[in-house]
């Protein structure tokens, strides 16, 4: 009756009643190159400050909180992205840092925050050489770079036919470097045999070469890790060589609304993986449940969510958890706060292992009459596969 | 062997494709001698007009190649007569800033316009090829190939015998004596610059048919224009076509042997060397 008399009290009073904010400040493309991702950051940081500040923000002590952000275009340019992250801190004297997007920028922003032990919650980077140097500062909202495949490796040894050679092709970025490495060892262990194994320069833009060495050499499954830029490319020029092995995963780009939309019905066959699904049986404090989510920000900002959008949702609330249980905005107390945090939000179960990064398991999914279909989540397949693929024009 | 011939296929195509964006390059730094930064810029322009030609008055995209060639030359013409002129007898450097400063521009109008979003121009017979012999020839490369072939004749046949194509490489040789017999060098210049933007404008079409578009594009393009430019020599048409060959089938043939991360590697080091060994171009002729 309280709770509810306190609702009604608190929903009649005028918003800007806040006694004190505190400031999230993050660095994020907004322009240049890789906007087109760094835009599901900007958007998740704010739909969550908006959420939790509606819901009465953050609780310290017995007072109210309101989040501020302070969100600044690094026009994907990583040395611009390093000077606002010093510039957030000295000038706009913001209490925390959120990530921007890429294991690239993730990597040389979160040094920022070691230095003057300011805490980074980024769901940008998954780069296992983020958490390889000894930070303590930074926590990470995207599971292992070097696991990404680990689902699709573990679905390829119960496929019938099973395939026998594989491709792994991977760009020369943070990010996917560390894909591969982590690729190769779950490929050797599955027992599957690596016949071309090939890094790329970032951005390229022909792939003739690669697909034409895929096809004589008779590749079964191939495994890309790329950005999307990319991967829309390989699977283009893919087609136009009749390339067309039995399986194709990416790392990027599937799970993604832009990627169905641009290649259209060549998008199907496709599989990748994704840590999120906006299924309603993940519950949140601020936003119900994911389903209710990914609805909410389709309205809001008319395109579809996919795991960029949650992971950045979870570090915002992840923070709040953390100021929360901390009593206090205090760096150093929210930092040991962060290192325990463990709470249930539509991305997952949130909470970091020792060197600050999450542990979620990869759906593999595949795009299947245009729509992302689950297809296997480490114990059983969800659905079924389309296996081998067919030909590009029956797609 | 048939992978080898095939690389060599792929490579000859995606030449055919590298000379016609170089080509609008080349004309405009031979006869303006402007190296125009924002080429690049103009492709990606060209893309987007040819994407929402196809995707949303159902053009073909080749029947939609004119009309993408006709609106680049109109900007083209107007970057010239509005912007250009008013620097064209200052320094080479002033010119290269204003060319870079005009790529920003339409690059972050391009975001604001037509958002950050990856597009593909994608026809029904996109994924189309022939097999001849165990080799997959692409339909959409050859056709462009052949269209940048096409192109490449023609413009030079347009500047060897139509008067215009005279008054261009007049004013190319000695500006003075182009003036005293008749030509107006503004109006030859905007129709120069108009021209290099229009077939900046058909490569983007066609790069959007095998390609992805969004609005950052253009950099790299530019940079792959002018290596073929330094190679192909800035006086002949054709040498450019020679050029974006040369680049595809090295290109292709790096990534084939010694790994796909070298290509770039191999281009510019080929900038490099040509630029220390004949800085008038591979094929040009010697200064």
């Amino acid at each position: 009756m309280y709770a509810f008399l306190f609702f009604i009290a608190f929903s009649f009073l005028p918003a800007p009643a806040w006694a004190q904010q505190v400031t999230l400040g993050a660095s994020v493309q907004l322009t240049g190159p890789v906007a087109n991702t760094g835009r599901y950051y900007k958007d998740a940081y704010e739909f969550a400050a908006e959420k939790i500040n509606a819901a009465g923000g953050i609780a310290i002590g017995s007072t109210r909180h309101r989040i501020a952000l302070k969100i600044l275009d690094n026009q994907s340019d990583v040395n611009l992205s390093v000077r606002q992250y010093v510039q957030l801190l000295s000038q706009d004297k913001v209490n925390f840092l959120l990530g921007p997007f890429a294991s690239n920028f993730v990597l040389a922003d979160s040094s920022i925050a070691e230095k003057t032990r300011v805490p980074m919650v980024q769901g940008g980077g998954a780069s296992d050489q983020i958490y390889s140097r000894g930070y303590t500062h930074v926590f990470g909202t995207l599971p292992a770079a070097s696991n990404y495949f680990g689902s699709t490796i573990d679905a390829m040894t119960r496929l019938d036919p099973r395939p026998r050679t594989v491709a792994l092709l991977y760009a020369d970025d943070a990010f996917d470097v560390s894909v591969a490495k982590g690729t190769r060892e779950l490929l050797k262990r599955a027992g599957l045999k690596t016949v071309i194994d090939e890094r790329y320069s970032t951005n390229a833009s022909d792939f003739s070469v690669l697909l034409s060495r895929i096809k004589s050499g008779k590749v079964d499954a191939v495994l890309v890790a790329g950005h999307e830029t990319e991967v829309l490319n390989f699977i283009r020029q893919a087609k136009s060589l009749g390339v067309s092995p039995m399986l194709q995963s990416f790392t990027v780009g599937v799970p993604s609304a832009d990627f169905r939309q641009a290649l259209g019905r060549d998008a199907n066959g496709a599989s990748g993986m994704t840590a999120w699904l906006p299924s309603p049986a993940l519950k949140d404090q601020w936003f119900g449940d994911a389903e209710k989510f990914a609805r909410e920000w389709k309205a809001r900002y008319g395109y579809e969510p996919d795991y960029h959008a949650a992971a950045g949702v979870a570090a915002v609330e992840a923070f709040v958890n953390a100021i929360q249980s901390a009593g206090s905005v205090d760096p150093q107390k929210v930092r040991d706060a962060l290192a325990k945090v463990s709470f249930d939000s539509l991305y997952g179960h949130v909470s970091f292992n020792d060197q600050g990064q999450i542990s979620l398991p990869q759906i593999m999914i595949q795009i299947q009459d245009g729509k992302v279909v689950p297809i296997y989540a480490g114990k059983e397949f969800l659905n079924k596969l389309q296996y081998p693929l067919a030909p590009w024009d029956k797609r | 062997m048939a992978l080898f011939v095939q690389v060599l296929v792929s490579g000859i195509l995606l030449g055919g494709l590298y000379a016609l964006m170089a080509l609008g390059l080349a004309l405009v730094w031979g006869v303006l001698n402007i190296v125009n930064l924002s080429h690049g810029a103009l492709i990606m322009l060209g893309a987007y007009v040819t994407y929402f030609l196809v995707t949303g008055a159902h053009f073909d995209p080749f029947a939609a190649l004119p009309i993408a060639a006709a609106v680049l030359f109109a900007i083209g013409y107007a970057i010239q007569r509005g912007i250009l002129n008013l620097v064209i007898r200052g320094p080479m450097f002033n010119t290269l800033l204003i060319t870079f400063g005009i790529e920003v521009v339409l690059m972050y109008l391009a975001q604001l316009w037509f958002s950050a979003d990856y597009r593909t121009i994608n026809p029904g017979y996109a994924g189309a090829s022939y097999a001849v012999g165990g080799i997959t020839i692409p339909f959409v490369q050859l056709i462009a190939f052949a269209i940048a072939i096409g192109l490449t004749a023609a413009m030079w046949l347009f500047l060897l015998h139509s008067r215009t194509g005279r008054g261009i490489r007049a004013a190319a040789q000695n500006l003075v004596a182009a003036r005293l017999y008749g030509v107006s060098p503004k109006r030859i210049y905007a129709l120069t610059f108009g021209l290099g933007a229009a077939l900046a404008g058909v490569a983007g079409g066609l790069y959007g048919t095998v390609s992805q578009i969004n609005p950052y594009i253009g950099g790299a393009l530019t940079a792959k224009s002018f290596v073929i430019a330094i190679i192909g020599g800035l006086d002949n048409p054709l040498w450019v076509i020679v050029g974006g060959l040369f680049l595809g089938v090295i290109e292709s043939l790096t990534a084939l042997f010694i790994g796909p991360t070298y290509r770039d590697v191999a281009s510019f080091g080929i900038l490099v060397l040509i630029l220390i060994v004949r800085p008038s171009g591979l094929l040009g002729r010697t200064a």
